[in-house]
């Protein structure tokens, strides 16, 4: 097990060794970001001055060294446009993204689990065809779309709750919303999906034959095996909740970190975007590991094979 | 004499089938419909105007997309009190007409689509048979990065690319095929890796035939199934993520219509005229509803095991 651990995180090294210097060489493929900065006002001195500062005087291999560097530093950078470190910035935005997705995907994933296994036990009922047909219209409408058009009838029209912002509890009801549309009928699928599986299985049957009340063979027997299949998809939720945030955050004007890279985007602030992609594949590399440990652990045949 | 053959005729068909007269005419609908606004937008996305024929004057769109008549602004849809019969679903800001965006904006949203699920069909299917087929060490590797793939956000590859190059079509084409590529990998090796195993690859193989040959004369066409239904699954998925790079502004930019700008561009419009983003809502849900609708029908057709896909 330890084996199998240590080689997933040099995997995981050697991956994100490669994601930088992909990251690195795209964000300059375009040219000298430098001709963003200068505006033709500037001396020759001054120029060159923020040239010598940013450290794009020296070559790419050099500054792909210096990045390399600096980022085992805990540095990452400073923003062309702020002027201000990086890190500082995510410090700043990061506790109001957090505000935002952790109730959010809590209150998808407990919704997600009561429906999934609802429709699944169900099957073929009312409630089934209800959350088929949640899935198909959350799989279909545009997140904004949909986060717009509750604007429109909540605050527009009835004027019950606020339009934009963060200040009071009523401020967090929509965003939030938005963002279980935006996770939900995913993993509401996986849910009961995973569930019709274990549920045809013999020891559920077993279960049942034992007289066991239905209560408990679904609620404790079926739902903790259903629970495997989702958690070792839970990757595949992060674009989805990536882009959750980055779009709720723009509608509602949400201080986080997606609005900070949707700015960064427009002006072009090279460094700010990149730390961004740089923390994500980070991110993303960890769960995968964690993922993975977790999977090893509940299925051992998985750790002989794949060490 | 008394026949033992039971009376055919008063069985209903539901007896045979299992499946009640509602639920045929459900399942026809489910089909139908979707096949109809499907072949819509595409008339809409070819005829928008005829402008590869040097034409651009004539076509679907009642008005140039693009043309601006500041005396005609936030016009409501004609069905509702001051709208006028010239501009069926509105105006929005610079009294560019709603309903004629919107036809555009299929041509848009079809083409980027279809360009990327191509690219990604191509790319993936050829990994995944390869992976698939060699194995080993090789496809460990692939399936590594096909993980790391599928769960990259790729808004943020779409806005370095945007930082790089700025925003455009090719950008987001390119953006929605970097990581696309992965979802085929990953279900073309699975079906590679189990046809390898059959009698007809051993036999291909004792027969003199190279390696290539294997993966493009037997493997391919035994995986073309599964690919016909990821691809058609894909196109809602593909036109869904058009049109959120272009709402948050990096993917297809003004003046040209697309639809996720088109809601955008209503956004701040929101109290005075809902129309502006509620209609290209409208459009995205349908045709990706019934991108979906389609390949779920395809996939209980051609190939039903991909139920989980």
């Amino acid at each position: 097990m330890t084996r199998f651990i240590i080689i997933r995180i040099l995997q995981a090294f050697v991956a994100l060794i490669g994601i930088t210097i992909i990251v690195f060489f795209l964000v300059r493929a375009s040219g000298d970001p430098m001709q963003l900065l200068a505006n033709p006002n500037m001396t020759e001195e001054q120029y060159n001055a923020i040239k010598t500062r940013l450290g794009l005087d020296k070559s790419w291999g050099e500054q792909l060294l210096i990045y390399f560097n600096d980022v085992l530093h805990g540095d990452l950078g400073e923003s062309l446009v702020r002027q201000k470190p990086i890190t500082t910035m995510i410090k700043e935005s990061l506790p109001n993204t957090l505000k935002l997705t952790v109730p959010s995907f809590i209150i998808s994933m407990l919704i997600a689990f009561f429906l999934g296994i609802t429709a699944a036990t169900y099957r073929d009922t009312f409630w089934d065809q209800g959350v088929k047909f949640l899935a198909v219209l959350g799989q279909a409408l545009p997140g904004f779309w949909v986060a717009i058009m509750a604007v429109l009838i909540f605050s527009v029209n009835l004027g019950w709750l606020p339009v934009a912002g963060m200040a009071t509890p009523a401020h967090y009801i929509l965003p939030v919303a938005t963002m279980v549309f935006f996770m939900l009928p995913g993993m509401m699928r996986l849910v009961r999906s995973s569930m019709l599986d274990v549920l045809d299985t013999e020891y559920i049957k077993l279960a049942r034959i034992k007289g066991l009340p239905e209560r408990i063979v679904i609620w404790k027997h079926a739902l903790r095996n259903a629970m495997i299949t989702p958690l070792t998809t839970i990757g595949m939720l992060i674009p989805g909740l990536v882009l959750g945030a980055v779009i709720t955050e723009t509608i509602f004007n949400w201080p986080g970190m997606g609005v900070m890279i949707v700015q960064g985007t427009f002006q072009r602030d090279f460094p700010l975007v990149q730390a961004i992609t740089m923390l994500t594949a980070v991110l993303v590399l960890s769960i995968n590991i964690l993922v993975d440990i977790a999977y090893a652990w509940v299925d051992p045949s998985i750790r002989y094979q794949r060490s | 004499m008394v026949s033992i053959i039971p009376n055919v005729k008063e069985k209903t068909r539901k007896q045979y089938t299992g499946v009640s007269r509602g639920t045929r005419i459900m399942k026809n609908l489910t089909l139908i419909l979707p096949v109809m606004v499907l072949t819509l937008m595409v008339i809409c996305a070819i005829f928008a105007n005829l402008s590869w024929l040097g034409l651009p004057q004539y076509g679907l769109a009642p008005h140039d997309p693009n043309k601006t008549a500041p005396r005609d602004k936030f016009l409501p849809p004609a069905f509702i009190e001051g709208g006028k019969s010239d501009y069926l679903l509105g105006t929005d800001k610079l009294g560019r007409d709603i309903l004629s965006r919107v036809i555009h904006g299929a041509r848009v949203s079809l083409s980027v689509s279809l360009l990327a699920i191509f690219i990604t069909a191509g790319v993936g299917t050829m990994l995944g048979i390869f992976s698939g087929y060699v194995g080993g060490r090789v496809d460990g590797f692939l399936m590594r990065i096909v993980d790391v793939a599928l769960s990259f956000p790729g808004l943020l590859l779409a806005m370095l690319l945007a930082v790089a190059v700025g925003p455009g079509f090719w950008t987001v084409v390119f953006a929605l095929s970097v990581l696309g590529w992965a979802f085929y990998a990953r279900l073309v090796r699975g079906e590679s890796l189990r046809i390898r195993q059959s009698d007809f690859v051993a036999q291909a193989r004792v027969n003199g035939a190279s390696p290539f040959r294997i993966m493009l004369r037997h493997i391919f066409p035994n995986v073309v199934n599964s690919l016909i239904v990821l691809m058609t699954l894909q196109v809602g998925m593909m036109i869904l993520s058009e049109a959120a790079l272009s709402y948050i502004g990096i993917g297809i930019t003004a003046p040209q219509a697309s639809w996720g700008s088109m809601v955008s561009d209503g956004r701040a419009e929101l109290d005075r005229a809902w129309w502006i983003s509620t209609f290209p809502g409208v459009a995205i849900g349908l045709v990706v509803m019934s991108g979906n609708f389609l390949g779920d029908w395809i996939r209980d057709k051609l190939d039903p095991r991909l139920r989980q896909v």
